[in-house]
């Protein structure tokens, strides 16, 4: 998937320049490129392990990079006042919980230049209800709701969200999606991982996703749709596999035992002629192609030459 | 350092906003202690019952020699400045790394500065309740035979405790696993307070290696304070205190800021 429409802009907030990172015999980052630029939502998206934390962590300074390099406003991670630009939602992070929400917003607030006034966070991150009641009593969906008037109270102008709405229920997916997208509005750029393409659909300004380490595509999210929509044709059928894979229709397909894998963004067409060309054909079985499923593609496509 | 500007600036941060932020952080600190009785109460509670009960009911109505009732004070004094430094740095360090809230202010614009000076703030807040409930207890019950400006002076030297405290909690939270800091603590608290004859005398061995502990240092100079006979020079025990406490908050620090 190429970026070739997008225009180039100078001043990216935040970036990482050929980033490698192992844990032990893990590699997490692969040489990734990833620049987050003025105004905008960036989804990168997905599968668990594809290095989407790391890379966060490593934007924050919060890992060190084993190669390649990580700036924040044109700084170092690490420079204090390259952070106060920043608001963060991390995954698996605990908090005082003997604190009331309140107290907490007011706590993490005060590290900032200028935050938003209590009661405007409050508002805006829709905890009015919980404002009162201390961390350790909320439920799992709460404190996540918690944990981001924490990332939004600073006023920041890039805001990192880290699978922000993992076990939180539609009503508060909701309510979270539409405060991201007063956020933006604001002018503060938001960088998001998500394993749903959905929240990318619903919300992204751009996407980049992620497999291995690597960035594997970046474009928009009408062209990541198109890249997902593709469906999986299952069948088994006497027609050369190499006569498959010429058809213009089909972008891959693969052997696996006796049944014939194809995937496609022309369902029907390529079915048409799967019909056709073999009356004996059997065991047939059209689905959409799961994120997964693309994401391992597109990996499996990116393997020989380097992420672009 | 040097700093590149290919991006947009971000708003300077204030003096008084940078002291609000530290302030705001003692402040929260301490009220989440005082609302964690597992952690509030020994610290609080431990120093005057173990006066209570060593110092004034064993002493039997003052019948001890001359100069017990003393000896106890000053010891559970140095006990009793100890603890808020040791527990809130030493369990609470380990259990927050554990935990992921010290990467989570590592995100955050919180400099390492902060967290330390709460939790140091934090630690001589609980001190001087303990050191209040002390000083009570030894004006009405203990016996005691120092006058009241000498105990006052006594319990504000001791106040220096809190230092080497939390610098020796700091280390065991940078180091200690969050499941066997609690106990590194105990052991060292309590090792310390009996090792450096605090309570009673010291014979032989550990008699000649007193010196290695903060607590045999602090009760020189408690004692020293109260005008009661004390062993070294006050500017020596003051610069080993600082040497130590320096050299353990050095290693802390530069484990936290790489690891967290």
């Amino acid at each position: 998937m190429a970026d070739g429409g997008q225009v180039e802009v100078q001043g990216a907030l935040a970036r990482l320049n050929g980033v490698r990172k192992r844990f032990g015999e893990t590699v997490a980052l692969d040489g990734l490129d990833l620049e987050v630029r003025p105004g905008e939502l960036l989804a990168v998206l997905g599968p668990n392990g594809a290095g989407k934390s790391t890379a966060i962590g490593i934007m924050l300074g919060l890992q060190e990079p084993d190669a390649g390099e990580a700036r924040l406003f044109g700084r170092s991670p690490h420079d204090l006042a390259a952070r106060r630009g920043v608001g963060v939602m991390m995954q698996e992070v605990a908090l005082p919980d003997a604190l009331k929400v309140r107290e907490l917003i007011a706590m993490t607030s005060a590290y900032y230049p200028d935050p938003r006034p209590i009661a405007e966070t409050i508002a805006l991150a829709g905890v009015e209800k919980i404002a009162e009641r201390p961390y350790i009593k909320l439920s799992g969906g709460q404190k996540r709701q918690a944990q981001f008037a924490l990332a939004i109270c600073g006023r920041p102008r890039l805001l990192f969200l880290d699978e922000p709405t993992t076990g939180l229920d539609i009503n508060a997916r909701e309510t979270m999606w539409a405060t991201l997208r007063k956020v933006v509005a604001t002018g503060t750029s938001i960088v998001l991982t998500t394993h749903y393409i959905e929240e990318a659909q619903a919300l992204a300004s751009r996407v980049v996703v992620m497999a291995k380490g690597r960035q594997v595509a970046a474009g928009t999210v009408s062209e990541m749709r198109a890249l997902v929509s593709r469906k999986r044709i299952e069948c088994v059928t006497s027609i050369a596999l190499a006569e498959i894979q010429a058809w213009p229709e089909v972008s891959a397909a693969t052997l696996e035992g006796e049944t014939t894998a194809i995937t496609t963004a022309e369902a029907e067409a390529v079915t048409r002629r799967l019909l056709a060309a073999d009356p004996t054909l059997s065991e047939l079985e059209v689905r959409r192609a799961g994120l997964s499923e693309a994401f391992a593609e597109l990996t499996a496509e990116n393997a020989e030459e380097p992420a672009r | 350092m040097t700093v590149t500007t290919d991006a947009t600036p971000v708003p300077p941060m204030s003096l008084a906003r940078v002291i609000g932020a530290y302030l705001s952080d003692a402040k929260f600190e301490s009220l989440r202690l005082l609302r964690t009785p597992a952690f509030s109460v020994p610290i609080l509670a431990m120093p005057i019952l173990f006066y209570t009960f060593f110092g004034v009911i064993l002493n039997g109505g003052g019948h001890r020699p001359p100069g017990f009732a003393d000896q106890m004070f000053v010891g559970w004094t140095v006990y009793g400045v100890m603890g808020p430094g040791l527990f809130g740095f030493g369990i609470l360090v380990a259990v927050e790394r554990n935990m992921g809230l010290f990467t989570f202010k590592r995100a955050l614009p919180m400099p390492t500065g902060a967290y330390l000076a709460a939790k140091l703030l934090m630690a001589y807040a609980f001190a001087i309740v303990v050191m209040a409930m002390l000083v009570t207890a030894g004006l009405t019950l203990g016996h005691v035979t120092l006058d009241p400006v000498k105990l006052l002076t006594v319990a504000s030297v001791m106040s220096l405790g809190v230092i080497p405290a939390c610098a020796i909690g700091l280390a065991i939270g940078a180091y200690a696993p969050a499941s066997s800091a609690g106990a590194f603590a105990n052991i060292i608290y309590l090792g310390m307070a009996f090792l450096s004859g605090l309570f009673f005398p010291l014979s032989g061995f550990l008699h000649d290696i007193r010196a290695v502990w903060p607590t045999y240092h602090l009760a020189q100079l408690a004692r020293a304070a109260g005008g009661m006979n004390h062993e070294g020079a006050i500017g020596q025990h003051l610069a080993i205190l600082a040497a130590m406490s320096a050299a353990l908050i050095f290693a802390a620090a530069r484990r936290l800021s790489k690891r967290g």
